[in-house]
C-alpha cells in the first residue's frame, strides 16, 4: 500500500516540517498515505488539480505509515500502529461479544446482515459491569441535581453515582464561571452539552471528531424536545428536584433508535433530508394532493417511506427543518404504536417551535410508507382522518403507492450506473428511469461488478444540495456491502464533514484524501457539496473527472430524486 | 403505573471532616467498616437501592468532603438534593457545634421551596468509642437541637458496629417520600397559530 504514497511522501516531509503552525494541522487525525493540494479552480462545473494557489486550499500534510517519525503531527495522532492497523477502525459501538459480528464482515452482502434490535439492551449493567465500561459509545441525559434521565446502556437507576459524578464535574466547571465542551481521557473523548437544566454526555472511543458527537448530542436534546417541548425547563426552575423519567415513559426506544441512526443515516450531520427516487409526475401528483390537504388547516403534511420523503407540503411561510424531519420521522418509525392504528399525538418541533407543542396525525399506508398531518388544533382527529381518506383515494387511484413500493425495491443511484461516456442529453435524463425499467436483466451486469464498484473505482457518493436542503446518497455497491463497511464509511464522511465545515482552519473547497480504506473526495460550491469515495487505488485525475461525471448525473435527473419547488425552507 | 414507579432519591450527607460521613455510608451500602481514616476528596457518589412500603427507591448519596476548601462546590452539589442527612461525632463538641452552619449552609446553597419542612436527618456517630466514655455530646442535648430546627429525626449511629445505621436509612427514604410533591397534569403550550408565530393561520381557501 505504501507504494501508492511514493510520489508524494517527500513532499509531504516537507510540508509537515515547514508548517509548525498549529492551524495547519492534519484536518482528520486519521492516517493517510497520501496528501494532495486541491483547489476549486471556479464556481462551475469543474474540479482541477491545481498544486500551488490561493484562497479557499486545503492542505492535507500527512504522512506514510513507514516514516512515522518523519513529522512533527505523530503524537497528536497517537502512535501509528494505532493509525495504521485496520482492526483499529470501529465497526461497532458495542463491544465485541458477538463473535459472528465479525465473521460477516466480508462475507455477507446484504446491508441488513446483522439487524439491530430496537430498544434497550444491557439493562442488567452499571458502571461496575466490564462489559459496560467497555461500551464503545456512551450516551447520557441527566438533570443539573445529577438525576439520572437516560443513558444507552444499563439501567438508569443503577447509574446513579455514575450520573451524579457528571453533573460534579459540570457544576465544578460551572462554579469557576467556565464551561466543559471536552475531556480527553485515552482513547476516550467525554462530549459534554448542556441545556439549560438538562445536560447531556457522550463518552466514545470511536474517534469521530469533536463536532459530529456535539452534534448527535444536539439531536438527542431535540429528540426529547420533540417529546416534551422545552416547558419541560419551568419543571425545573419550581423544583430542582423533578425527576423527568415518568414524562419520558416508554421512549427508551425512540432514543436508541437515533443512537442507533448516528450510524447508519447521513442526514444526522449533514442535517439534510432525502427524497425516495419517483417520476417527477408520481411526486407531484402526491404533492398535489398534500397540498390541498395543507390548505385545509393543515401545518404541514409529509408523506414518507421509511426515513425518505414521497412529499411535503407546509402552509404558507411555514418551514420545516431538515432536522425535526429526522427527530420527527425517528419518533413514529421507532414507536410500535403508531404502526398499529392511526394515532393523534401532541409532538414538538424543536427547529420550528421548541416551546409548544402541535398535534400529528399519523397513519401508515403498508409497511414503510406513512403520512403524517401537523396541526396546532388539538380537536382535529376527526378532520385530519377525513384529510387522510382524501389522501389515500387519491394516492390509490394515482398508483403513487405501488410507485413508492416498487421504488423501495428497486433503490437508488447505482454507482455502477453512472454514464461513462459522454451521452446525449436525452439518454442521460432517463438513466436513471431506463436502469428501472431493465431490473430483470441487470443482475448478471451486476454480478460482473462485484468486488468492483462503479467506473474509476467509484465506491459510493453522497451529494447535498444546499439550496434544497435535500442529499441523495448512492446505494452501497460491493466493495462496501456489510454493515460494518458501511458504518466505516459514514464514519469517514463525518470525519470530512467535519473537517470541511471547521470553523478554524474552513471552510475549504475540495479535498482528496487517501488511505488504506478508500480515496475520499469532497467538494464543497455553493450550490452542492458532494462527497465520494473511491477504491483507495484510484486515480486522482480520474477520480475528479468522475466526480464531475456525478454531478452532472445528478443534476441530470435530479426531477425523480429531489423534491422540486416545494422546498422546506420557502421563507 | 404512576404512583408504584421507581423513586430516585437525591441525598447529601454533610458534617465536619472525620465524624464518619464515608463511613457510614460504607456501612450503608457495602457493610464495611475500616478504621482507616480516608478523606474524602470532593465527593464520593454511592447508589443503593432500597425498599419501603412496598415502593423501590435508589438513594443516590452525595457523601462530600468535610473539609473546607470543598466547600466551594456549592448550589451545584445542594442542587435537587430529596434529603439533607447531617452527621456529628459525639465525641467531638465542635462538630456537633457545627451543625447549624452545615443546616444554614445547605438552605442557602439549595434554596429548597419550603426550607421550614425540608427533611433533614441528623446523625450522632461514633457512639462506640471508648465504650461512649469519651462522649461529650449527651443524646439530650442533641434531641433539644433537632427539635428546635422543626423536629429533625435523630438517630445515634455507630459505623463501625453498624449500629443504627439501617433505620437510619430507612428513615431518610420515609422522610423523603413524605416530602414528595404532587403529581403536577405536564401541559405545556399548543402554539397558537393566531400569535406571533411565523405561520399564519391556514383558513379554508376554496
Amino acid at each position: 500500500m505504501s507504494t501508492s504514497s511514493l510520489s508524494t511522501s517527500s513532499d509531504d516531509e516537507l510540508n509537515s516540517n515547514r508548517n509548525p503552525n498549529p492551524n495547519t494541522k492534519p484536518i482528520d487525525d486519521e492516517l493517510s498515505l497520501a496528501s494532495i493540494t486541491l483547489t476549486e479552480s471556479n464556481g462551475n462545473g469543474s474540479v482541477n488539480v491545481n498544486d500551488q494557489n490561493a484562497c479557499g486550499q486545503v492542505e492535507v500534510d500527512v504522512e506514510g505509515p513507514s516514516s512515522p517519525t518523519s513529522s512533527g503531527y505523530a503524537g497528536e495522532r497517537g502512535s501509528s500502529s494505532e493509525g495504521t492497523s485496520n482492526s483499529r477502525i470501529d465497526d461497532d459501538d458495542e463491544i465485541r461479544e458477538v463473535i459472528n459480528d465479525d465473521g460477516f464482515v466480508d462475507g455477507v452482502r446484504d446491508a441488513r446482515a446483522a439487524p439491530w434490535m430496537p430498544g434497550k439492551r444491557h439493562v442488567d449493567e452499571d458502571d461496575a459491569s466490564i462489559s459496560w465500561r467497555k461500551r464503545k459509545k456512551h450516551f447520557f441525559i441527566l438533570s443539573h441535581s445529577g438525576k439520572p434521565i437516560y443513558s444507552r446502556y444499563g439501567d438508569e437507576h443503577k447509574l446513579a453515582g455514575f450520573s451524579a459524578t457528571l453533573q460534579a464535574i459540570i457544576s465544578f466547571v460551572e462554579n469557576g464561571g467556565d464551561r466543559v465542551k471536552l475531556v480527553r481521557a485515552g482513547n476516550h473523548q467525554v462530549v459534554f452539552l448542556v441545556k439549560g437544566p438538562i445536560y447531556l454526555v457522550c463518552i466514545s472511543c470511536t474517534e469521530e471528531p469533536y463536532e459530529s458527537l456535539r452534534g448527535q448530542l444536539e439531536l438527542l436534546y431535540g429528540q426529547m424536545i420533540l417529546i416534551l417541548t422545552k416547558s419541560v425547563n419551568r419543571c425545573f426552575e419550581k423544583n430542582p428536584k423533578f425527576d423527568m423519567t415518568p414524562l419520558l415513559g416508554g421512549t427508551d426506544v425512540v432514543f436508541s433508535s437515533l443512537v442507533h441512526s448516528f450510524n447508519w443515516n447521513p442526514a444526522t450531520f449533514l442535517h439534510a433530508y432525502t427524497c425516495l427516487p419517483l417520476a417527477y409526475a408520481t411526486r407531484q401528483a402526491a404533492g398535489a394532493v398534500l397540498q390541498d390537504v395543507a390548505d385545509s388547516g393543515v401545518l404541514f403534511a409529509l408523506l414518507m417511506c421509511k426515513y425518505k420523503v414521497v412529499s411535503l407540503v407546509g402552509a404558507q411561510k411555514a418551514s420545516l427543518h431538515p432536522d425535526d424531519m429526522l427527530l420527527l420521522s425517528n419518533f413514529v418509525m421507532s414507536s410500535e404504536s403508531f404502526r398499529t392504528s392511526e394515532s393523534f399525538s401532541p409532538i414538538c418541533l424543536p427547529r420550528y417551535n421548541p416551546m409548544a407543542f402541535l398535534y400529528a396525525y399519523v397513519h401508515y399506508f403498508d409497511v414503510d410508507t406513512y403520512l403524517m398531518l401537523l396541526t396546532t388544533s388539538s380537536d382535529a382527529f376527526y378532520h385530519l382522518k377525513d384529510c387522510r381518506i382524501r389522501v389515500e383515494t387519491v394516492l390509490l387511484k394515482s398508483n403513487v403507492l405501488s410507485e413508492v413500493q416498487r421504488s423501495m425495491l428497486e433503490g437508488g443511484m447505482r454507482v455502477e450506473d453512472l454514464p461513462v461516456d459522454p451521452l446525449p442529453r436525452s439518454y442521460m435524463s432517463h438513466r436513471l428511469s431506463q436502469h428501472r425499467l431493465l431490473t430483470d436483466s441487470p443482475e448478471r451486469f451486476r454480478e460482473s461488478t462485484v468486488g468492483i464498484g462503479g467506473p474509476a473505482g467509484l465506491w459510493h457518493f453522497i451529494y447535498r444540495s444546499i439550496y434544497l436542503d435535500q442529499y441523495v446518497s448512492s446505494e452501497f455497491s460491493s466493495p462496501i456491502s456489510s454493515h460494518q463497511q458501511q458504518k466505516r464509511l459514514y464514519r469517514a464522511y463525518q470525519k470530512l464533514y467535519s473537517s470541511m465545515h471547521d470553523k478554524g482552519i474552513g471552510p475549504h473547497k475540495t479535498q482528496f484524501r487517501r488511505d488504506e480504506n478508500y480515496a475520499l473526495l469532497c467538494w464543497v460550491t455553493q450550490d452542492f457539496e458532494l462527497y465520494a469515495t473511491f477504491d483507495p487505488l484510484a486515480d486522482k485525475a480520474l477520480a475528479i473527472k468522475i466526480c464531475n461525471r456525478v454531478c452532472q448525473w445528478v443534476k441530470d435527473v435530479e426531477n425523480e430524486i429531489f423534491l422540486q419547488g416545494a422546498s422546506p425552507f420557502s421563507w | 403505573m404512576a404512583s408504584r414507579r421507581r423513586m430516585l432519591l437525591k441525598v447529601i450527607i454533610l458534617g465536619d471532616s472525620g465524624v464518619g460521613k464515608t463511613s457510614l455510608m460504607n456501612q450503608y451500602v457495602n457493610r464495611k467498616f475500616s478504621n482507616q481514616y480516608k478523606a474524602t476528596i470532593g465527593a464520593d457518589f454511592l447508589t443503593k437501592e432500597v425498599q419501603f412500603e412496598d415502593r423501590l427507591f435508589t438513594l443516590q448519596i452525595w457523601d462530600t468532603a468535610g473539609q473546607e476548601r470543598f466547600q466551594s462546590l456549592g448550589v451545584a452539589f445542594y442542587r435537587g438534593a430529596d434529603c439533607c442527612v447531617l452527621v456529628y461525632d459525639v465525641n467531638v463538641m465542635k462538630s456537633f457545634d457545627n451543625l447549624n452552619n452545615w443546616r444554614e449552609e445547605f438552605l442557602i446553597q439549595a434554596s429548597p421551596s419550603d426550607p421550614e419542612n425540608f427533611p433533614f436527618v441528623v446523625l450522632g456517630n461514633k457512639i462506640d468509642v471508648d465504650g461512649g466514655n469519651s462522649r461529650v455530646v449527651s443524646e439530650k442535648k442533641a434531641k433539644a437541637w433537632c427539635a428546635s430546627k422543626g423536629n429533625i429525626p435523630y438517630f445515634e449511629t455507630s459505623a463501625k458496629e453498624g449500629f443504627n445505621v439501617e433505620a437510619a436509612f430507612q428513615c431518610i427514604a420515609k422522610n423523603a417520600l413524605k416530602n414528595e410533591p404532587e403529581e403536577e397534569v405536564y401541559l405545556p403550550d399548543t402554539i397558537d397559530v393566531g400569535g406571533g408565530q411565523q405561520q399564519r393561520s391556514s383558513g379554508c381557501e376554496c
